[in-house]
């Protein structure tokens, strides 16, 4: 469970979040969307414990981000995936390595256990015969099905996700999420997702939260957020040019 | 940044790594390939630049040895200048455009690809894994490599003092040895270890505060060797002044 406080983030005079609230609860899959710059990965790394907040608490699992200490900061971590913006591989190693690292680091299962799971999970993202190669050998989308494996092969409890299908093409983009979505369904996590492809967020997730100029305006069912009458809501999505006719929500 | 906020925040990476190492706690496969690729590696490009320091010293030297009709104490000038200053503050030049920009090059690009914050998010504090080892790695080559670059700088000068000044080795050993003092040794050691510092310190923090992409890695680069070599400088007349 997540609960965001009044949350206060600035850098350098520039306020990425004022005052922003949520809560979710265990097992939700959240579509987090909204304009550039408004505040969606700095709350994701906030959330990730990557970003101390000026003001506000900050509860994930339980565990207050902001009065804890390193080490309860890190344990709380290890249970939170995280898929980055820029992929974030180590290049200097193979494919196969930057699965089987978290594993190595945070578990103390044998060598082969690890690699029998590194393979498991790559081939649940596609990417079975791609073990050995580096990463600048790929492709965008083939890196971030690498991320993806990564930040999801210790089964963590919370996985985030941030922009994992930008500047992808529609198609790799829609496969990213529904892979999301598929390892949600397996492992019952609670899944973080933030994205510009809206069409496609929505159609994988319960609910929908809209942050805007650094404050979530909106949070609810999908199915409810596309009735809000709120006029930043509707011009989102005006602007995201949705198919509404038709258009299957849930 | 202005630079009281650069040397404050050196200083505070400094401390975080001394926390870390008493006791030690920091990635020991990590140490072992950073001493590998800043020591070993380094190993040849320094012997070259001692052994021109070397041949550098003589030619200099000779007009005035010559004129003094002091030959035979050329060994123990060669000797002075080379283990007490030029050998530590020229190879640590050296070493910073070598190993200290790349160290920031390579953490920089960790950063702004969001490496780092993927090795927070597994747990795994950046400092005990990425800086420190590195910090221990400079520290340690830096002082041998200084080490054997003035063994080479003076071997290089022996012989350059035979050919140009016909000074035979001999001469030149024993006058070396007759006048050098353990504390010129422990004055090299302790300065080669103090730049070894400096570099890793200066490289890390740049390093790790690195923004802006790949733009933000060429500043960091330039902001590591410029600082470095300016705290090169000053801790070198700190350490002369008070060591003696």
């Amino acid at each position: 469970m997540i609960d965001l406080l009044d949350i206060h983030v600035g850098y350098g005079g520039h306020k990425a979040l004022d005052g922003l609230s949520l809560h979710v609860n265990d097992g939700v899959l959240l579509g987090i969307i909204g304009p550039g710059g408004c505040g969606k990965s700095t709350m994701c790394r906030v959330i990730a414990g990557l970003v101390q907040p000026d003001a506000g608490e900050v509860f994930v699992n339980r565990c207050n981000f902001r009065t804890c200490n390193r080490h309860e900061l890190q344990s709380a971590q290890k249970d939170i995936g995280v898929q980055f913006q820029n992929d974030a591989l180590f290049e200097h190693i193979t494919v196969l390595e930057n699965v089987e690292y978290p594993l190595k680091r945070l578990t103390d299962l044998r060598a082969g256990e690890i690699e029998a799971k590194a393979v498991e999970t790559l081939a649940m993202v596609g990417l079975s015969g791609f073990e050995h190669r580096l990463p600048n050998r790929l492709s965008g989308g083939q890196r971030r099905r690498v991320a993806l494996a990564r930040a999801c092969i210790t089964r963590p409890g919370l996985l985030i996700c941030d922009e994992p299908t930008a500047g992808l093409d529609p198609q790799t983009s829609r496969t990213i999420l529904d892979m999301i979505a598929g390892i949600r369904y397996q492992t019952k996590c609670t899944v973080l997702v933030v994205s510009s492809d809206v069409v496609g967020l929505v159609s994988i997730s319960n609910r929908i939260a809209l942050v805007w100029s650094g404050k979530v305006i909106e949070e609810d069912s999908t199915t409810v957020f596309r009735q809000s009458e709120r006029k930043e809501v509707q011009r989102f999505l005006d602007d995201a040019r949705l198919p509404f006719a038709g258009w299957a929500w849930d | 940044m202005d630079i009281s906020s650069q040397v404050g925040g050196a200083a505070v990476l400094l401390w975080r790594i001394l926390v870390r190492l008493f006791p030690p706690r920091f990635d020991k496969n990590e140490f072992r390939k950073c001493l590998y690729s800043m020591g070993y590696q380094s190993l040849s490009i320094m012997i070259a630049t001692a052994f021109v320091v070397g041949v550098i010293l003589v030619i200099q030297a000779f007009v005035f040895v010559d004129r003094y009709g002091m030959r035979s104490q050329l060994g123990w000038g060669a000797g002075f200048v080379t283990i007490r200053e030029l050998g530590p503050v020229l190879l640590a030049l050296m070493f910073s455009g070598r190993v200290g920009a790349f160290t920031t090059a390579e953490l920089g690009t960790m950063t702004v690809t969001e490496q780092v914050d993927g090795l927070r998010c597994l747990a795994i504090d950046p400092i005990s894994y990425l800086v420190v080892p590195r910090f221990l790695a400079m520290v340690i080559s830096l002082t041998a490599l200084t080490m054997i670059g003035n063994a080479v700088a003076l071997v290089s000068a022996s012989v350059m003092g035979d050919i140009m000044m016909e000074v035979d080795s001999h001469t030149f050993w024993s006058s070396l040895f007759s006048m050098l003092k353990v504390g010129d040794i422990v004055l090299s050691v302790t300065k080669s270890a103090l730049f070894g510092a400096i570099i890793a310190v200066n490289s890390c923090f740049f390093g790790l505060g690195t923004s802006g992409g790949a733009p933000g890695v060429g500043v960091s680069v330039n902001k590591t060797v410029v600082s470095s070599a300016v705290a090169i400088f000053v801790v070198d007349f700190f350490s002369t002044f008070v060591l003696g």
